[in-house]
């Protein structure tokens, strides 16, 4: 551990910044949420509930709007101090205390910097472009809030049935603001950019979609909250591992582990192995053994099946990641903004405010994009200890230790334990992902345009499409959340 | 019917050429390069450099300074591999002049220009990942070495580029024993930083698919063109000074001359560079434990330094490379005239033929496999 002085340093300054970004968030949605609502629910008039009601349900908004700016300006630091310790460098430690405040100066400069519109540029399309870029990410998390919160009673206005469907058509729209930005720019390497970035975008699409379509056939909906509710209770029901066909052996586990009296019973009556065998023999599956007149033919064919759900569910994991990669223009896939070979790319003539649009949406496409794989196969807000171990670990007298320190601030609503517990895993594991992204940008190369396209054609999407037939069978043969 | 019926077969669909203008201020082309490339969709049919930006007269200026100051200037011309332009001049100045170098210069003189080699080499490395598109992780890790043996270059030269060492009759300063033990303990761990480099880059996917049969240099065509150094030795030439007109103290060391034995493409350069920089490394651990003791310079160091009248012609191996350089001296404190033959003016000159039917974001991989600098083009 050569750089373990900076480790420790990124440690600090990552804790600090999302003290500031979970304060800053907290107290607006609770100002506007629960604090102003409940001074107005003493007047007894119309205008004061329906002021009430609209603060309500303006605080998803609000929440969303205090949150993308201040944790676009983290990331950017996240991902440079990140960099540099892959990469044997300090990285930005001047502005303020050790680096803390580089990216704030960096935006005040952006926000200062002469707006140009180059000569013979479309103007209004020059203008409107980064909007597009940017406005989606900011709609079309929406219906995450509502997942990442934990079903939270402000958010829950946030959610939509076919959530995930709308999230996906939200996050293809900036590849309109792209191509538009470079079109409208009056540069060749912009125009040669845009329209890289739409082939790339309609090529890495599919598998991208695919994959999340797998899951959504596990998870036998579209409701990005049903989702997240059907892996609650530890990693092994998270999707990753296998969509929900864990399931079983968790509560096999559970019960050999749990000490509460009633349980000791149960395994009394009903051996670690009945619940198994009970959990691994799906109707489908036994109708399999009655056929053949043998039972652990049942079994078998599950256990078949658990294997080859695991194995789609992480290539489905890994398609994601590459499609969301190619999808929000990072290295491997960055060609839209190629600097060896066109300059910036899209934004080569952007300048000022409007280029720290494109940067700012950057960055929230990528935090949005893990959102949703954290969301998706990563079981959101949930805690990876499974219920079981973590009673064994002490986790009840923790939970009830921290609901004790956090009394006063529960007394006024300040808090709510559940939700708080949800979003500080969601932005663990968020995260995480972020600096995955960053170690990958630290390490490859960029593919060729030609490359880019035999990769995503003729290796992802069939890839994907195999992924989805076999999860098709393979959920028959066992109970995945949908049964249980 | 006449001939102005007759039907034009030409396809219809042809889309128009595209001009595009690459550099002089393009972030990748290194340098002050402009290429004019005229592109069909992203396929470069033609190319044409445009040399000159960064022209600084620098043979004009040999001949109005004095062999002292331009010993000085001449560092600037290649100012990655400084030592090379220095000893090309000083090996033709000592031609003319005809004085003798003593022996423990000359091995000083081979021991920092194998580390200059190296150091080249390690900033080639670092840039042309880039030119890849790795733009923020590995590029960084050659810069560590480098590093180190830019900090020696400053001890024993007081300067970390230009470093003005090799002078004409022999070296500027002796250096002390704890700068050869510093060198001695960079040699040990420098073959291991290597393999970490090897580690990353060849074996990568990404990159074996950017670099493997772009850009292939065919042999005839490299010796049509007068390609030297590692660029034609990846393409199957034997060529490389040290062996092929040995001069200083390289007979009696022992080196390979890594040669391919096929014509060479993108991938082919980068991994002839690397064993380079292996052999390198070798040659200053034998240096180091060969290094006799004795004068450092057969010719006074003064600022009134004459080379007596005569004309001759000398040429080092550079990492870019065949240097050499032509001298006319009469007699007087500076030079009559001097000529220069830059190995990276010569290797560009192959870029078009290389370039052609290639995709737009091959040409910088490719631009960047020949390792060319711009002061040494344009001088």
């Amino acid at each position: 551990m050569r750089n373990g002085a900076e480790i420790l340093k990124l440690g600090t300054l990552t804790i600090t910044w999302w003290c500031i970004i979970f304060g800053a968030v907290w107290i607006a949605c609770y100002l506007v949420g629960v604090a102003i609502p409940m001074l107005l629910s003493s007047y007894d008039s119309d205008a004061a509930r329906i002021t009430a009601e609209t603060c309500r349900a303006l605080t998803p908004i609000l929440s969303v709007l205090v949150f993308i700016p201040i944790n676009a300006m983290f990331m950017v630091l996240f991902e440079r101090r990140g960099l540099a310790i892959f990469t044997v460098r300090l990285g930005p430690n001047r502005v303020g205390p050790d680096g803390y405040l580089q990216t704030a100066a960096d935006a005040v400069k952006l926000l200062f910097k002469e707006d140009i519109t180059p000569h013979g540029a479309d103007a209004f399309m020059f203008t409107l472009a980064p909007i597009v870029f940017f406005a989606p990410s900011i709609f079309g998390a929406m219906p995450l809030l509502a997942a990442v919160t934990n079903y939270h009673e402000l958010f829950q206005i946030v959610n939509l049935p076919t959530g995930i469907f709308f999230i996906l058509a939200a996050s293809s729209v900036p590849v309109v603001g792209i191509v538009m930005g470079g079109w409208a720019s009056n540069n060749k390497y912009s125009l040669v950019g845009g329209l890289r970035s739409a082939a790339q975008a309609i090529s890495y699409e599919i598998p991208l979609v695919l994959s999340l379509v797998t899951i959504c056939l596990l998870a036998g909906s579209l409701d990005v909250v049903e989702i997240m509710k059907q892996q609650a209770g530890g990693i092994l029901n998270w999707n990753i591992l296998g969509g929900g066909a864990l399931r079983g052996l968790d509560s096999a586990l559970a019960l050999k582990f749990s000490n509460s009296a009633p349980a000791l019973q149960e395994l009394s009556a009903k051996s670690f192995d009945q619940v198994l065998k009970t959990a691994y023999s799906d109707p489908a599956a036994a109708a399999l053994g009655l056929v053949a007149g043998q039972d652990s033919m049942a079994t078998i064919a599950s256990i078949i099946a658990v294997v080859v759900l695991m194995a789609c569910v992480l290539i489905a994991a890994g398609l994601y990641m590459t499609g969301a990669c190619a999808e929000i223009n990072r290295i491997p896939f960055d060609l839209p903004e190629a600097e060896s070979e066109l300059v910036s790319g899209y934004n080569t003539e952007y300048s000022g405010i409007k280029f720290a649009i494109f940067f700012l949406a950057e960055f929230t496409n990528l935090f949005v994009v893990a959102s949703i794989f954290v969301v998706m196969f990563l079981g959101g807000g949930d805690c990876p200890v499974p219920a079981w171990l973590g009673n064994m670990l002490g986790g009840p007298q923790m939970a009830s230790a921290i609901n004790q320190v956090l009394s006063p601030l529960i007394a006024i609503k300040f808090v709510d334990p559940p939700t708080l517990f949800a979003a500080i895993w969601v932005i663990l594991k968020v995260y995480g992902i972020v600096f995955f992204a960053v170690l990958v940008r630290g390490t490859l190369p960029r593919f060729r345009i030609d490359q880019l396209m035999d990769f995503g054609w003729k290796r992802l999407i069939p890839l994907s499409l195999i992924v989805f037939v076999l999860v098709v069978f393979a959920r028959e043969f066992v109970n995945v959340h949908v049964g249980s | 019917m006449a001939t102005d019926t007759e039907v034009d077969l030409t396809p219809r669909l042809k889309t128009d050429e595209m001009l595009i203008n690459m550099g002089p201020q393009h972030p990748a082309t290194h340098g002050v390069l402009r290429l004019i490339l005229t592109l069909d969709g992203e396929i470069v049919r033609h190319t044409e450099p445009i040399l000159g930006h960064l022209h600084r007269a620098q043979e004009w200026q040999g001949q109005n300074r004095t062999w002292f100051q331009y010993q000085a200037l001449i560092d600037r011309v290649d100012y990655l591999s400084g030592m090379f332009t220095s000893w090309a001049m000083a090996r033709a100045a000592e031609v003319v002049d005809g004085c003798e170098v003593p022996e423990r210069a000359e091995y000083l003189r081979v021991m920092v220009s194998e580390m200059n080699r190296i150091t080249s080499h390690l900033l080639w490395l670092g840039t042309y990942l880039i030119d890849l598109g790795a733009m923020f992780g590995f590029p960084f890790y050659p810069f560590r070495e480098r590093e180190k043996l830019l900090e020696l270059f400053e001890e024993i030269a007081g300067q970390r580029m230009m470093f003005n060492y090799i002078r004409i009759g022999g070296v500027m300063r002796n250096p002390k024993d704890a700068w050869l033990s510093k060198l001695k303990k960079f040699t040990e761990e420098f073959p291991d930083r290597v393999d970490e480099y090897e580690a990353i880059v060849t074996e990568n996917p990404i990159f074996l698919k950017r670099t493997k049969g772009i850009g292939i240099l065919r042999k005839e065509l490299g010796m049509d063109y007068g390609i030297t150094g590692p660029s034609i030795r990846a393409s199957g030439v034997n060529i490389d000074l040290r062996r092929t007109k040995p001069y200083s103290v390289y007979p009696k060391l022992k080196f390979d001359v890594p040669v391919n034995d096929r014509d060479g493409d993108t991938f082919d350069r980068y991994i002839f560079r690397i064993r380079e920089m292996r052999q390198s490394n070798e040659i200053i651990k034998q240096c180091l434990d060969m290094l006799p003791q004795g004068e450092i310079s057969g010719k006074k160091q003064i600022a009134g330094l004459r080379v007596k009248a005569g004309e001759g012609f000398a040429a080092v191996e550079s990492p870019r490379g065949t240097l050499g350089c032509y001298i006319i001296s009469n007699g007087s404190d500076r030079a009559y005239r001097i000529k220069w033959r830059n190995p990276s003016f010569c290797n560009l000159s192959i870029l078009p033929e290389l370039l052609k039917n290639h995709p737009i974001a091959d040409v910088m991989a490719i631009f960047g496999s020949i390792d060319v600098i711009l002061p040494d083009v344009d001088r």
